[in-house]
């Protein structure tokens, strides 16, 4: 009998495995020899079908947007041309993959949407298939397999540039939630021994941990014996939040310090209530200054 | 995810209760040398000696592994809590919070997993636990 | 089992200072002698010293609160006192927050917390 639970998802771009993403896309050696066979046909008509896509891009305003000048169409396109090549004829490497995933990494940070990416290769599919089929009208039964080789490493090509949209913007995230923590949260000394604490913005659980690490510093540095927690600057205060304020509180205590909460409203208050907090084990005051008040006499005995 | 083998790692045997202070010391001096802040140090000690302690408590003896790990370019701090004992028989209980036969509040599991970032447990009864837990750098 | 901590008595308090880390064993022992000298010294509070460590754990967690519960059940106050920034925040995520036990921040203000009855 094997129980696993809890289980954190081991992830599945840890070393990218090219034979196993092969086999999943259900490519071969015989695929890329197949779309080989499409190079000259496609080497023909490639650079109209990219004129034809940005004529049909550039007349959407929202899109002509990512382009700064002629200049910077002209490099994009080239790039575009090089991309196609390489999907009918490179070899499918870690330097391939790489390449994709650069490609993928710089549109989602110059904000070309997985719409505007999918799209732009469906028109070149669509426009391509339609000239192989055309071209080669006279042997349909050659000519689609080739094409389904040509999906088959374009769909691959697509996911790679997904996973790293997707990569790219936890990246993202995460930076954004490293700056947030590293906001100091000001500790500010009232008087000896009492602390004031104005807590403002969002408290994720990331900034949760930073406040209470700031705080119990705080509380060492200045041999505190009464915080206040003022959280009139909080911009929602749900269970998750109160439980971090709670934390925040029993952890100050644990240094043998009171702690009073104040500027909590009343949608605050029941978000408390409903984490098991009562009024009992929490010191709460309406406003600053009686939570100031508060603490002082907490203070004096 | 690839083992940092460069930045060292240990491996405790834990048959006594003093080899509890002795892994978890080992794994705050690792998460030091690799550059965890002072209050990851004391949460990375703090999830091995609950764990360890685990295995002192329900198996008698075991190992704990600290292994320095990379994920995507994330540096994390693997915990292995391994042993052959008598296994969790009710898993989901052992994870709830003050569910405990030894003397000790009964948050050891999931007192750790709080603390860690990612944590897996897998047993079997008759066979043992082992215990996998990360902390990532930065989070 | 060796005495790993000594127990100070100042006036009618008694102050057991941790110096190091303590193995399971050593603070039940401690645990023992504590009781034992509140009632040989009928002391009226007793200060347990945590400023050394850099870990409370769980099970040492327990074992100061039962420390405190039996030294309460012999007319007495036990206060905590010294629990560092970093051992404090580990405690609250690990879900100990040692409700029924006084704590302070130093030495200092624990005897006073004391003298304050």
């Amino acid at each position: 009998m094997l129980e696993i639970i809890a289980s954190s998802a081991e992830d599945a771009r840890d070393g990218y495995d090219l034979q196993k993403a092969m086999k999943w896309f259900d490519l071969s050696p015989e695929d890329r020899d197949r779309t080989m066979q499409l190079g000259e046909i496609s080497e023909s008509v490639a650079e109209a079908i990219i004129e034809a896509f940005y004529e049909h891009l550039l007349s959407d305003p929202v899109a002509a947007q990512h382009f700064h000048g002629p200049d910077h169409v002209e490099k994009v396109k080239a790039g575009q041309l090089r991309y196609f090549r390489e999907l009918i004829s490179a070899e499918l490497d870690d330097d391939y993959i790489a390449d994709r995933r650069r490609i993928g990494g710089i549109h989602e940070r110059t904000g070309v949407t997985p719409t505007l990416y999918i799209g732009a290769y469906a028109f070149y599919l669509n426009r391509l298939a339609t000239i192989v089929l055309d071209r080669m009208k006279e042997e349909p039964d050659s000519a689609f397999p080739l094409l389904l080789s040509l999906f088959k490493f374009a769909h691959f090509d697509m996911a790679l540039a997904l996973e790293t949209y997707v990569d790219t913007r936890e990246e993202t995230i995460r930076d954004r939630e490293r700056e947030l923590s590293e906001l100091p949260t000001p500790v500010l000394q009232l008087r000896p021994g009492l602390l004031l604490i104005p807590v403002v913005g969002t408290l994720d659980s990331f900034r949760a941990r930073a406040l209470t690490v700031q705080l119990l510093e705080g509380i060492r540095a200045h041999r505190a014996r009464a915080v206040v927690l003022d959280i009139t600057g909080v911009a929602a205060v749900d269970s998750a939040v109160a439980n971090h304020l709670i934390q925040t509180m029993s952890a100050a205590r644990l240094m043998g310090v009171r702690s009073v909460l104040t500027g909590l409203s009343a949608e605050v208050a029941q978000s408390l209530v409903k984490v098991g907090v009562t009024a009992e084990k929490l010191q709460t005051a309406g406003d600053l200054e009686s939570g100031i008040e508060l603490a002082d006499r907490l203070m004096a005995g | 995810m690839q083992v940092e083998g460069a930045l060292g790692g240990d491996i405790q045997a834990i048959r006594r209760d003093a080899d509890v202070i002795s892994a978890r010391q080992s794994g705050r001096q690792i998460a030091e040398r690799m550059g965890y802040s002072r209050p990851d140090q004391a949460l990375i000690a703090t999830a091995i000696s609950e764990l360890a302690r685990n295995i002192v408590n329900y198996a008698g003896k075991g190992e704990i592994e600290i292994t320095p790990v990379r994920r995507r370019g994330r540096m994390g701090l693997r915990i292995i809590a391994r042993d052959h004992g008598p296994g969790i028989e009710d898993l989901e209980r052992a994870m709830a919070d003050g569910f405990s036969t030894g003397n000790s509040f009964g948050l050891g599991l999931p007192g750790a997993k709080r603390i860690m970032d990612d944590f897996d447990v897998v047993t079997a009864v008759g066979e043992g636990v082992v215990v996998t837990a990360i902390k990532w750098m930065g989070r | 089992m060796s005495s790993r901590v000594p127990i100070l008595r100042q006036g009618d308090v008694l102050i057991a200072s941790i110096q190091e880390e303590l193995s399971d064993g050593d603070i039940l022992d401690l645990q023992l002698r504590i009781l034992e000298e509140v009632i040989r010294c009928r002391a009226s509070g007793v200060i347990v010293d945590v400023s050394a460590l850099d870990v409370l754990d769980s099970f040492g967690s327990r074992s100061l609160s039962d420390m405190a519960q039996a030294v309460r059940l012999r007319g007495s106050r036990l206060v905590i006192v010294g629990i560092q920034p970093d051992v404090a925040y580990s405690m609250v995520l690990l879900g100990v927050t040692l409700p029924d036990v006084a704590t302070a921040l130093d030495l200092d203000r624990g005897l006073a917390l004391l003298e304050a009855g």
